[in-house]
């Protein structure tokens, strides 16, 4: 196995130079062929998101596939060479596991990752350019990938407004099915908490806007109810959960009213979420008995504090991705190491058999007892030989080296390399 | 060889409350899974502690207080395996797994065969009040630990200090239902209770019992619970209802604790 992994991410190159290097479906399965196409790369696959462009690929030499990078996308070296970074062998396999597992994501932990190498790898598979040696790799990539998620909290909480909504509100409600969320205006952000709400659960969704028709539109969009902004109030005691992000100068929702939709709740729990700058709910709502608010302060230390809980668990991550590269890169270099040991000792002893049956007239003179002398002498001529390169390939078996070794040996004595 | 079942089913019930002790200090819930499987074994153990003393007394055992405390201790894991395999509320098992060993390490440390009730007040009563009043105070209890969940995590989303979030507490709406369901079991158990005991004392010892100090306060308590339910049918939820159910409770404990020390009918001689 000689892995090469050639790329840029978000960590290495901005906006301008990732969209430069991207590949397109189009693009993606020509470059493969490409790619495989060439002397030394028998195997590769590319990961092109909006965050991140990598070849990974089966050859001994990265600078091949950096000139393939350049040269697919016609771009000067040097204008992209100092944003590219390679990694080979070891280091190519933990690069591997840790963008698959979302450790390298701009946003730790983020799930969407782990389908976009799948779907790379599906695409390589597809295309057929994918042999023995990434299969292994990304097969076990995803199992770590799964291993980190499962067991670290590397994915467990929100960082982002709308997810933090919806955690909130499942630490009040529990399970979100039937309950009524209340849109008040019609911003972006308003609809995104919303929408992440509906996917968790809830059931209703009731809109309202200063522009009726923009909240009917809204209204469809949920399959919720529209409702006239003048009837808010009376409304607003159906609602368990209320997000509010008018661009009103002041408050929409005062204390007085808050406190009589709870009293029309029978005390029923509701969860306000300001989102609003101007703040359209007045702060001393949370002070009511089983009224909730949070504005987007509020929820924004939510995210803060789950991305620190994230960081901790990360290095909890990086921990089980260290174990497991090691492991694979052993399971590799025995894989490689114990076949070349087989396939050296069954050439060579082809190779004398061969020779004998070449000079049998010459040795039918002889003896049978002197025969069976050459026979002999010949095997231990061979083991000898043999000696000392298979005890250094079995000392290299557990060696990060071991493969190049491997391939030294193989190319000595000109066997192919395993399959 | 049911002293022998007792304190194995102690050593059973140390895993749960550990858990609990690991738990709090942790904000993480690690250990629930082996706790409910040693607690789960405890219980059996303990069960079979109880049968066997059965057996030997001839008599459901809890006329000695040890007996009294262990039959209590075995009410009360019943009452939390039958409210998990309902709710699957692993959070609860923190709060009730250290009452389940306390109630059963006290069964062990005050094992004195030779304490009993007083002869005159021996009657078929106490089969009926003694379990009705320590299921309902064991339903009380797991409605007390729901108030207290309910507290900490409405504190922790009032503040909204993420940092004080626990995530292995359920929600509030679970809590508060919790607690109510669990009030709506252990109220009409110690109304009963009380009533089998007054008949009770009633029919052996006439009129004094109304001075008895564990009455006294068992009657108080009642009427804490009462007030609860009243305000809990005319619309109390949450904060409010889970002060008044924890004030209910420290009532229970009084009771249960001073029982001894108060002097009176509850006393064991």
């Amino acid at each position: 196995m000689q892995l090469a992994i050639v790329g840029l991410s978000h960590k290495t190159a901005p906006v301008e130079i990732r969209e430069r290097l991207a590949f397109n479906d189009g693009a993606l399965r020509r470059a493969l062929a490409s790619l495989v196409g060439r002397e030394d790369v028998t195997e590769a696959m590319i990961l092109s998101t909006c965050n991140r462009v990598e070849v990974v690929a089966e050859s001994p030499d990265d600078r091949l596939i950096r000139e393939f990078l350049c040269d697919f996308h016609q771009i000067p070296h040097d204008a992209v060479s100092k944003h590219l970074y390679s990694f080979r062998n070891a280091d190519a396999i933990r690069h591997v596991f840790r963008v698959a597992a979302s450790l390298d994501s701009m946003i730790i932990g983020e799930p969407q990752i782990l389908g976009q190498v799948k779907e790379a790898y599906r695409i390589a598979a597809d295309a057929g350019t994918v042999g023995m040696h990434l299969s292994a790799l990304m097969n076990r990539a995803f199992a770590v990938a799964k291993k980190v998620r499962s067991e670290t909290g590397i994915s467990a909480s929100a960082v982002s407004i709308s997810y933090a909504a919806v955690e909130l509100a499942r630490k009040i409600f529990g399970d979100l099915s039937g309950k009524t969320v209340m849109i008040i205006g019609a911003s972006k952000m308003g609809e995104l908490a919303a929408k992440h709400l509906k996917r968790n659960g809830v059931s209703s969704v009731l809109v309202t806007n200063r522009t009726f028709e923009r909240a009917v539109e809204l209204a469809k969009i949920f399959e919720g109810a529209a409702i006239p902004f003048e009837h808010l109030t009376e409304h607003m005691d159906r609602a368990d959960i209320v997000i509010s992000s008018t661009g009103a100068p002041h408050f929409i929702i005062s204390r007085s009213l808050a406190e009589l939709v709870i009293h029309k709740r029978k005390n029923k729990p509701t969860f306000f979420i300001d989102i609003a700058v101007p703040r359209d709910i007045d702060p001393t709502v949370n002070e009511i008995d089983n009224a909730f608010l949070y504005d987007i302060d509020d929820l924004q230390q939510v995210i803060d504090a789950n991305l620190k809980e994230r960081m901790k668990e990360a290095s909890r991550a990086e921990e089980i991705i260290d174990s497991e590269v090691e492991a694979f890169c052993r399971k590799m270099q025995s894989r490689e190491v114990v076949p070349t040991i087989v396939q050296l000792r069954e050439g060579l002893e082809k190779l004398r058999r061969e020779e004998i049956e070449r000079n049998r007239r010459y040795l039918t003179v002889l003896s049978a007892e002197q025969q069976e002398a050459i026979d002999h002498i010949t095997k231990s001529m061979v083991n000898k030989i043999l000696h000392t390169p298979i005890e250094e390939l079995k000392k290299m078996a557990h060696d990060p080296a071991g493969s190049d070794f491997a391939d030294a040996v193989r190319r000595i004595f000109n066997i192919k390399p395993p399959q | 060889m049911h002293v022998l079942l007792l304190r194995l089913a102690l050593g059973l019930y140390f895993v749960g409350f550990a858990h609990s002790v690991l738990t709090a200090l942790k904000k993480k819930q690690t250990l629930f899974r082996p706790a409910l499987i040693a607690v789960s074994a405890g219980f059996v153990l303990h069960v079979l502690s109880i049968v066997l003393r059965a057996l030997e007394v001839q008599d459901l055992p809890i006329s000695q207080q040890y007996e009294a405390f262990s039959f209590f201790g075995a009410l009360t894991t019943l009452g939390f395996l039958v409210a998990y395999a309902k709710y699957r509320m692993a959070p609860l098992s923190v709060f009730v797994f250290p009452l389940i060993f306390v109630m059963t390490f006290i069964a062990n440390l005050f094992y004195d065969p030779t304490q009993s009730i007083p002869p005159a007040l021996r009657s078929n009563w106490i089969y009926i009040h003694t379990p009705l009043i320590f299921l309902g105070y064991a339903a009380l209890f797991i409605a007390f630990s729901a108030a207290l969940m309910y507290l900490i995590q409405e504190h922790a989303l009032k503040s909204k200090h993420p940092v004080r979030f626990y995530s292995w507490l359920p929600s509030l709406e679970i809590c508060d239902d919790l607690a109510y369901r669990s009030l709506a079991i252990g109220f009409p158990l110690i109304t009963l209770g009380i009533i089998t005991g007054a008949l009770w004392a009633q029919s052996h010892v006439g009129g004094f019992w109304a001075t008895d100090a564990t009455v006294l306060f068992s009657f108080l308590t009642w009427l804490v619970y009462l007030l609860l339910i009243f305000y809990r049918m005319s619309g109390w939820r949450g904060r409010k209802a889970a002060y008044l159910s924890i004030v209910g409770f420290i009532g229970v404990l009084v009771t249960l604790v001073g029982a001894n020390y108060f002097g009176g009918l509850h006393t064991l001689q």
